[in-house]
């Protein structure tokens, strides 16, 4: 069973640390509270970012800081690379926030982390998040809250929205994982039903899904094979997208029925899910129930 | 990206793989004189969707007069909301069995399903589940080829030397090409066991493309078919007309929430004109990007007001709000009213920005929508 709750005592590394968003996430991240242990540069610029040390490679970072998660913050085409070089240093939890991963790369790195019994979450995620304790990535926080809703989402910023305004209206978060809206990912909707299922904090289930694919079908045929018993709700995007257009997301792409709004909707509704086609609608459906 | 079937067969010709014989008509330009085969023919309506036969936009034709009169009533024809402007001429196939051959790639099983049947066409869907045959292999290349035969193997002689022949040929070329789909239906066999693809559908990988030359190349000198994929590769974002007829000009970022939006305005009757995810991480400093989505939004014959939402999660809303500014600046062609809906990083710096320059500013999604209707019930 993937578990996404993360020891909130892990040490983390962030990789390309000294890159843009390296320098102004690791910091958002530290002031939230999570443990931000190493940085990773191959160059060496310099020595320390925000009061973190940096070091050359994964392996000395690791052995230097005992960390067991990562956070890469490097370009699409180098991520692979840096996957293997975290999992080969012996990280457990590793979270890819970069977008634009080639998906033969995606699917290399799959079977890689899957070997090495690493929790991989990406790639094009905005990450994860223990509301009020860790987060791993860039979930902004106006959108986070302590609470007993689990939340999945393929897209950052419709997620951000769905968090915010469920915040407003108290409802927070148990544990939230930003799956990622690539069609190949470490972890998709269907892998963590049985951890929501178990989570004893999480009372209720959201994902916030799109069109394409068959990652919320999947997600649906899983949540009848483990008798899933907490309420379900799903927001999907993209009911009036054209057939055959990649709508920015690699994973959005419609070929006939397959991947439609109205195939997702059939099939979460066969599991006990209510699907939603608006913000307002999925908050007060969610708020009803919770 | 998914590739248009006749672009699709000229790359795999390239690779060896055989396919009809076969020409490419834009509209308005004129059927060749000479074509690359003699009748009968088939012509085949070149637009991204499957069902195209039962949408009435691949038909046979014996004769010239006949060719010209469907060429004629195909170029211009509106399937599902996509008009075609070019049709494939290729020799028609006869006396050939018609399989079906795919490759892709499954997220469920994280490999590459390969996926044959003996009794391919249009009709695959009701093939029933017993007489397709499917296994996942992993992505490479030794275990792909010896999936391909194992499945090949399953078939009666003739079948089974066509589909391990074509099968071993694509899973070279989708490893190549980093493909998502390839899929071949029909694949035309004849009875010496040799084959032709009837059909080819490939979906390609946008991501990919700064590392493939030859795609890379296709979507360069195709742009007019492939709009979004070269846009992307010469800008860096996404940025799709959805509505040439909208009249709300969308500036988003965030490829979910952008549709969610679209799905909103429609859901109450508005008409927005255009999808985009304008990636602000990827500003860096420079309002370029801004500039573009500012022209081509003035571009729209309808448009009568913008509306802004970003929700600032690895954007700094202050940067944002600056850039902004100075682009409005940079395009005076762009004179329509804008309603802007800001939240996350840096809030109150984008709030000084825009009283600055007289642009209303919400921090509730509703609330800016309210405003959009309203400002274009009273016009």
């Amino acid at each position: 069973m993937i578990n996404p709750r993360i020891d909130t005592t892990a040490g983390v590394i962030v990789q390309g640390i000294t890159g843009r968003a390296g320098r102004q996430h690791s910091r958002i991240m530290k002031d939230y509270g999570t443990r931000i242990v190493g940085g990773v540069s191959p160059r060496m610029e310099v020595r320390d970012v925000n009061g973190i040390p940096v070091f050359p490679d994964c392996r000395a970072a690791v052995d230097a800081t005992g960390a067991t998660a990562c956070v890469a913050l490097v370009g699409a085409l180098q991520l692979l690379a840096a996957i293997q070089e975290a999992v080969a240093a012996g990280i457990k939890y590793l979270v890819t926030p970069t977008e634009g991963m080639p998906v033969h790369d995606a699917l290399k790195a799959l079977h890689l982390t899957r070997d090495a019994d690493v929790t991989w979450i990406g790639p094009s995620t905005p990450g994860m998040a223990v509301p009020g304790q860790v987060k791993l990535g860039f979930l902004p926080n106006d959108s986070l809250r302590p609470g007993t809703l689990g939340l999945m989402s393929k897209s950052g910023t419709l997620s951000y929205e769905a968090g915010y305004r469920l915040a407003q209206r108290g409802i927070g978060q148990s544990v939230w994982v930003g799956v990622g809206g690539d069609p190949i990912k470490g972890t998709r909707y269907a892998d963590l039903v049985p951890f929501y299922a178990a989570d004893a904090a999480t009372r209720g289930l959201l994902i916030i899904g799109e069109i394409g694919g068959h990652e919320e079908e999947d997600f649906a045929a899983a949540l009848i094979q483990h008798r899933f018993e907490k309420p379900v709700f799903a927001l999907i995007a993209g009911r009036s997208a054209p057939e055959g257009v990649t709508m920015g997301h690699a994973g959005a792409l419609v070929h006939g029925s397959h991947g439609s709004f109205e195939s997702k909707r059939v099939a979460l509704n066969a599991a006990g899910a209510q699907v939603f086609s608006s913000l307002g609608e999925m908050v007060e459906g969610v708020a009803r129930r919770l | 990206m998914y590739i248009i079937e006749h672009d699709a067969k000229e790359l795999l010709a390239l690779r060896g793989v055989p396919v009809p014989a076969g020409c490419l008509v834009e509209a308005g330009t004129a059927i060749p004189a000479q074509l690359p085969s003699a009748g009968p023919w088939v012509v085949k309506g070149q637009i991204t969707m499957g069902g195209r036969g039962k949408a009435g936009i691949i038909r046979k034709a014996a004769a010239s007069e006949e060719l010209e009169r469907h060429v004629r009533s195909i170029l211009g024809t509106t399937v599902r909301g996509r008009t075609v402007s070019a049709v494939r001429i290729e020799q028609q196939i006869r006396g050939a069995a018609e399989l079906y051959l795919s490759l892709l790639l499954d997220a469920a099983s994280g490999g590459v399903r390969v996926i044959m049947s003996d009794r391919g066409g249009v009709e695959i869907e009701a093939v029933p589940a017993n007489e397709i045959k499917s296994e996942v292999a992993p992505l490479n290349a030794d275990a792909l080829a010896a999936c391909v035969l194992r499945l090949a193997g399953s078939f009666q002689n003739v079948a089974a030397h066509a589909l391990r022949d074509a099968g071993q040929r694509l899973a070279r070329i989708f490893l190549e090409f980093e493909m998502q789909l390839i899929e071949i239906n029909p694949l035309f066999v004849y009875p010496d066991g040799s084959w032709v693809a009837g059909d080819a559908k490939l979906v390609s990988d946008d991501n990919a493309l700064p590392r493939q030359a030859e795609l890379h190349a296709l979507v360069e000198s195709r742009a007019g078919v492939y709009p979004e994929a070269a846009l992307k590769l010469a800008h860096g974002f996404d940025y799709v007309v959805v509505d040439p007829d909208g009249d709300i000009g969308l500036l988003t970022t965030g490829a979910g929430l952008s549709m969610m939006l679209i799905d909103e305005l429609r859901a109450v009757g508005l008409k927005p004109y255009n999808f985009l995810d304008v990636r602000t991480g990827g500003f860096r400093g420079d309002p370029a990007r801004l500039v573009n989505v500012l022209k081509w939004i003035s571009a729209g014959r309808h448009i009568r007001i913008m509306l802004i939402n970003i929700f600032a999660g690895i954007t700094d809303l202050g940067e944002f709000s600056r850039l902004l500014v100075t682009a409005l600046q940079q395009v005076p062609e762009f004179k329509v009213p804008v309603v802007a809906r800001l939240a996350g990083n840096g809030l109150s710096d984008a709030r000084r920005a825009f009283e600055q320059a007289g642009i209303k500013l919400y921090t509730e999604l509703d609330e800016a929508i309210a405003e959009v209707q309203r400002q274009l019930g009273a016009a």
